[in-house]
């Protein structure tokens, strides 16, 4: 293996405008639409019914499907709809609306876990609506669900390294020891040897905290990232952290590995200690349009024009809004759409990031080359999508590009790498497809 | 309530990048070749500074109009021509005919570069290709090398007071003549093409670009250094050789142009040890006295081969075999 | 294959199917003798010569060479007209031979003669065959004759010997070496395209079946080239 000692990746300016701040709850909105479908998997059935008085942490949304995680009401009030209606993913999906009667009545079923087992543990995780809130949005209970000692190593990912984002580097600020908590009792209850909190030099605060707070502790290290993008991404956080590959297709599990975001990890430990369900979620509003930009908390569901308002509403015209960071986040048409478990920032903008510019020829200059964290040859796999050569774009392994964007951010000729790659990867697996049919019929 | 947005613009991700994009980096190149133009005007006077402007003026005026004539985008605006005509005029002698520095740009620009598709496909790099046919074409103009009375005795004396030119230091070399003193060759008092003969104000061009990161030291480093340990091989003096001629020109301005080099470090150090040699080779025992543009020319069309000889091991797969 | 007048299949060779500007057969010598204008009369007339004789005896021969060993053949019949062209210039033009030089002999492999022998006389008339070689061979002449008026006026500033430029400017000598040679012909076969546009589309649809290259061209079997 040819790999360095770190993998590549880009210096992107980092921009955390918001870090430092702390996180301030929002104040509670009129009415939140609830979608069905906030993780990988199948999507929840409804469990109340229009009129029905809900309370907060109350499950509105089940499934008996194992790839899934319960959604539960993020404010007391009444069922008012449950409409199809297309949620931020561009899906068409069922909300359910409710309107808030300002109360936040906390509902009866929110009572600490009592956990004696690890099938009570993993049941916990499940009925505490987790998901990767990273962005993946992976049941939580899914991926703890290993195998009995095949995980030696949980990974805490601290390393948030998206510009603008400042939610995780606040949470580890305010509940490090919180989070430590939840570590130590998923290693007890999963039988894992080994705990290590990852996070980004720039934030020299929160390494320190972390040091601080487990000062005597030798199953939980604290290890300093470098403060490159895409440290956060799973199978470089793995190899920085443990030095072992997991290459495309294989979970990080394969290797031994159960990754984490911190505030998972944070609102797990908080489901543990009082029962109360994945409700609300961390967001830094930012961007050069958001009056004043700070970190909120904000219930699920709530829309995201009116969390922009709560920040004090744009300065311009707003041109582009992301959900996510401006590296692999999501640009959206409209800003009524809700917020969503696996949302971790809101970034407006007017025209500095709106509209790409123009796309150039490559000059083989091998700048994505040398940012390609997964080793890859962006520039000669652009020229084979060119080509729809699907035999190239095998050859130089498109399906492990795992889509960070460094590649394209680094172009000087502005060509849209990684989104060419998406389309690639789409080839590849129609080509796979075809070869497996003509296979099944000689 | 809140105002709402709608027709947001909507994109792919990523949604910045990087400052430097292709305009950018070229420019970053003509600036770095501010050095070598200021001491070709110093020593050769104004007629060097007039050669140049005619080489960039006629190369950016044949890129707009070829892309016009064969109806494609406008990219004079990615200073790529400019570059070009920068180089291909600090690779000429300053007693240049200007026609001939002009056909010089229509072979570099049009034949080179855009009968192969414009910048990022053409095979070779365009300002050697204009250099080589004009060395080739007009063999006497492209040797005949002027002398100032700023340059090394050894050059005036062998020259004559009157001569209006003399051989090159590998001229005299050659004859077994006495050379200028390795001082003279690192300033550039000496006589040669316009652009390489201060191997100092090359240098200082050379690490602006790597400051600014537009190209990585890499064939720079490998192609000096093999031309130094050629020349030690062959019991010559390194700094003599590696000042003379085109090294330092093609070394830091011609080899590292990223479309005609390999793409990824291993590749590079190969191509840059690969020009060294043979820039070597060519210097002992062909009939030219000077081998950098041929040997560059001929790395240039190596580099495919070289790319996919070096081609990166993706994360997670073994070397050779698929996992 | 259709009746054509005698007129087209003459003029067929001149440009439509012109055999080095729009066939590209036989590169080899027309880069290394285009170098003079007068070069390409000497050759155009070889080689017109050698065509049209080949052309009548194998059109002759057709019914008699049996098929599976047809191409050698083919090469006995053009071998023999271009020894006798090969003796008579050594005999009368020693100069002349030392310039066209081994490219005489070389005529026996011409993917020309071979190529029209395979795809026209083997398959027409006598007569036909013997028009089809004249145009064919002219067709060669006039291409050869204009690149190398084209070569000599760059690389040495003279055209059919006689002073053009060369007075007044230094001739730009590589067009006369061979990447110069390369240069001019990919131009003029530019500028042919460019100017027969509509007719050499019209072959396409044809898919390749004019083009000799067509049981090893990649290109036969998706349907075309932009030749």
């Amino acid at each position: 293996m040819s790999l360095g000692k770190h993998l590549r990746g880009a210096h992107v300016d980092h921009c955390k405008n918001t870090a430092g701040m702390p996180i301030i709850p929002m104040t509670l909105p009129e009415r939140v639409s609830i979608p069905m479908s906030q993780h990988i998997g199948a999507p929840c059935q409804p469990v109340v019914a229009v009129g029905d008085h809900v309370k907060l942490g109350q499950l509105i949304g089940n499934t008996d499907a194992p790839m899934s995680a319960p959604i539960h009401a993020s404010v007391s009030g009444d069922v008012v709809a449950i409409e199809q209606f297309m949620t931020q993913n561009g899906r068409v999906d069922t909300n359910i609306i409710i309107q808030a009667d300002g109360k936040q009545e906390v509902a009866e079923t929110v009572v600490p876990p009592v956990i004696d087992s690890r099938e009570s543990f993993l049941k916990a995780v499940r009925d505490s609506g987790l998901v990767g809130l990273g962005g993946a949005s992976f049941p939580m209970s899914v991926k703890y669900n290993v195998p009995e000692g095949s995980a030696e190593y949980l990974i805490l990912n601290g390393a948030e390294c998206e510009p603008y984002i400042t939610v995780d580097h606040a949470a580890m600020l305010s509940y490090g020891k919180e989070m430590i908590a939840g570590m130590k009792t998923t290693m007890k209850w999963l039988g894992i040897k080994h705990g290590i909190i990852g996070i980004e030099d720039n934030k020299p605060d929160a390494i320190e905290n972390f040091r601080k707070l487990l000062e005597g502790e030798k199953d939980i290290e604290v290890k300093a990232l470098a403060h490159t993008y895409p440290q956060g991404a799973e199978r470089v956080i793995i190899y920085e952290c443990t030095g072992r590959v997991c290459a495309a297709g294989m979970l990080p599990i394969n290797v031994g590995c159960i990754v984490s975001n911190v505030v998972s990890m944070l609102k797990l430990e908080q489901y543990f200690e009082t029962g109360m369900p994945l409700v609300s979620k961390f967001l830094t509003v930012d961007g050069n349009l958001v009056a004043h930009p700070q970190n909120v908390e904000a219930p699920i569901g709530t829309a995201i024009n009116e969390i922009i308002d709560f920040c004090g509403g744009t300065t311009g015209e707003v041109k582009k809004i992301l959900l996510g960071g401006p590296m692999m986040g999501r640009a959206i048409p409209r800003d009524d759409f809700a917020i969503l478990k696996s949302n971790n920032a809101i970034l407006v903008f007017d025209d500095l990031f709106a509209n790409r510019p123009d796309e150039t020829a490559c000059i083989n200059c091998g700048r994505c080359v040398d940012a390609c964290p997964m080793n890859l040859m962006p520039a000669r796999l652009s020229r084979a999508y060119k080509d729809k050569d699907v035999d190239q774009l095998r050859e130089y392994n498109v399906m492990t590009c795992m889509d960070c964007g460094c590649c394209a951010y680094v172009c000087p000729a502005r060509k849209p790498l990684n989104f060419e790659f998406r389309m690639a990867k789409g080839l590849v697996q129609e080509d796979d497809k075809k070869r497996k049919e003509k296979e099944a019929k000689n | 309530m809140a105002d709402k947005h709608t027709n947001l613009i909507v994109s792919a991700a990523p949604h910045v990048n990087a400052p430097q994009d292709t305009a950018s980096i070229m420019r970053d190149v003509c600036i770095a070749l501010i050095p070598a133009v200021s001491v070709a005007v110093y020593v050769f006077g104004l007629q060097a500074l007039i050669l140049t402007l005619v080489c960039c003026a006629a190369c950016v005026f044949m890129e707009w109009a070829t892309r016009r004539i064969m109806g494609r985008p406008d990219t004079t605006s990615d200073w790529s021509a400019m570059v070009t005509g920068l180089i291909l005029a600090l690779n000429l002698p300053v007693s240049m005919p200007y026609w001939m520095a002009v056909v010089g740009c229509f072979v570099a620009i049009v034949v080179a570069k855009q009968f192969f598709g414009g910048l990022g496909q053409n095979f070779a790099n365009p300002a050697i290709v204009g250099r080589i046919a004009l060395f080739i074409g007009f063999a006497t103009q492209m040797s005949t090398w002027a002398v100032t009375p700023r340059m090394s005795s050894a050059i005036v004396n062998v020259a004559g007071a009157d001569a209006i030119s003399g051989p090159t230091p590998l001229g005299l070399l050659a004859k077994g003549s006495a050379v200028p003193t390795n001082l003279e060759m690192f300033l550039g008092n000496i006589n040669g093409s316009m652009g390489e003969i201060s191997a100092a104000a090359l240098i200082i061009g050379g690490v602006y670009l790597v400051i600014r990161k537009v190209i990585s030291p890499v064939i720079p480093l490998s192609f000096i250094g093999s031309v130094a340990v050629m020349s030690l091989v062959f019991g010559l003096d390194p700094i003599f050789q590696v000042c003379a001629g085109g090294v330092m020109l093609g070394a830091i301005f011609m080899a590292t142009d990223y479309v005609t080099s390999p793409i990824t470090n291993a590749g590079k150090v190969i191509f840059g040890i690969g020009c060294g040699v043979l820039t070597m080779l060519i210097r002992m025992y062909g009939s030219y006295p000077e081998g950098v543009s041929f040997a560059i020319l001929f790395m240039n069309i190596l580099v495919p081969h070289i790319d996919s000889l070096t081609k990166h091991v993706a994360f997670g797969k073994e070397k050779g075999g698929k996992k | 294959m259709e009746k054509k007048s005698k007129l087209s299949i003459f003029t067929n060779g001149l440009i439509k199917e012109n055999p080095i500007l729009v066939l590209v057969l036989g590169t080899c010598p027309t880069l290394a003798l285009s170098t003079a204008a007068m070069n390409g009369i000497y050759m155009g007339l070889a080689l017109t010569f050698v065509l049209t004789c080949s052309n009548i005896f194998i059109s002759a021969l057709k019914r008699i060479i049996p098929d599976s060993v047809r191409i050698p053949c083919f090469i006995t019949v053009i071998a023999t007209f271009v020894t006798i062209v090969q003796l008579v210039i050594k005999a009368y033009m020693p100069e002349l031979d030392g310039i066209l030089g081994v490219y005489i002999p070389l005529i026996v492999v011409n993917c020309i003669i071979l190529g029209r022998a395979e795809m026209f006389a083997s398959k027409n008339t006598i007569v036909d065959s013997a028009i089809d070689g004249l145009g064919m061979g002219i067709g060669y002449m006039i291409a050869l004759t204009f690149m190398g008026c084209v070569r000599e006026l760059i690389g040495a500033g003279t055209v059919f010997g006689m002073a053009v430029t060369v007075n007044f400017l230094t001739p730009f000598s590589i067009a006369t070496l061979p990447p110069g040679g390369f240069f001019v012909f990919g131009c003029i076969i530019a500028l042919m395209n460019k100017l027969t546009k509509g007719k050499v589309r019209e072959k396409q649809e044809n898919k390749c079946m004019g083009c000799p290259g067509s049981s090893f061209c990649s290109k036969s079997q998706e349907g075309g080239c932009d030749q």
